[in-house]
């Protein structure tokens, strides 16, 4: 189900915060965030951010069309090993 | 046989359910389109005159996405997912089920035909 309209969309403020502060001071390093469930703004265009996935931060450069989506959508959480082969059971032990 | 569009034949059926034979006209769709156009839905498709249809072709050309237009749509919105890397074109590009659906079992849809792994515990079972 949809998110209510009336609601706007769910962006983390202080996200929003540290990307006007980084737009301010011109630092173009990745902005760190563990807030996957934040969707993306218009403002975050141009904007590198380094999305937490359990694990890593992994580096994503925002682009026009990813404004809607979520961060978390962009930094996958799992990590699949492949199925039969030599490799699959040599990465087994 | 009426011809709509050029590559749709609806055959004998009422109106509003050969409409649904064009790609994007659902059972509702069709019955809004015979209502615009002032035609009885429960009349046969054959019967059906030439101004019946200039007027129906018309309306899908200027108000309605459908057939290749319509195709086109969907891909494009698949390859921008693709493209932009995000969960739902990752699984799109590896053919799994997009929308959070099991895969240890099932998913023979995107999955395709089963890939028997010889050697795999359970597989006779399976059978």
């Amino acid at each position: 189900m949809g998110r209510s309209l009336k609601k706007g969309p769910y962006v983390v403020d202080r996200l929003l915060e540290k990307v006007a502060r980084a737009e301010a001071s011109g630092n173009r390093e990745p902005i760190k965030t563990w807030a996957r469930a934040c969707t993306i703004v218009p403002e975050f265009i141009g904007k590198h951010f380094a999305i937490h996935n359990g694990r890593n931060f992994i580096k994503l450069y925002v682009t026009e069309d990813m404004v809607g989506h979520k961060l978390g959508e962009f930094a996958p959480t799992r990590t699949f090993r492949i199925h039969g082969g030599k490799a699959a059971k040599a990465s087994k032990k | 046989m009426p011809r709509i569009l050029g590559v749709d034949i609806p055959n004998d059926k009422q109106t509003r359910f050969s409409l649904c034979y064009i790609y994007g006209i659902g059972p509702y769709l069709a019955g809004r389109l015979c209502e615009q156009a002032g035609i009885d839905p429960i009349k046969k498709a054959r019967e059906l005159t030439e101004d019946d249809l200039a007027k129906l072709a018309s309306l899908l050309d200027n108000e309605y996405v459908v057939e290749g237009q319509l195709r086109r749509q969907v891909q494009q919105s698949i390859a921008r997912l693709r493209d932009i890397g995000c969960y739902r074109g990752l699984r799109h590009r590896k053919g799994l089920p997009v929308r959070g659906q099991r895969t240890r079992t099932n998913a023979r849809t995107r999955k395709g035909p089963r890939k028997t792994v010889a050697g795999k515990k359970g597989v006779k079972e399976l059978r």
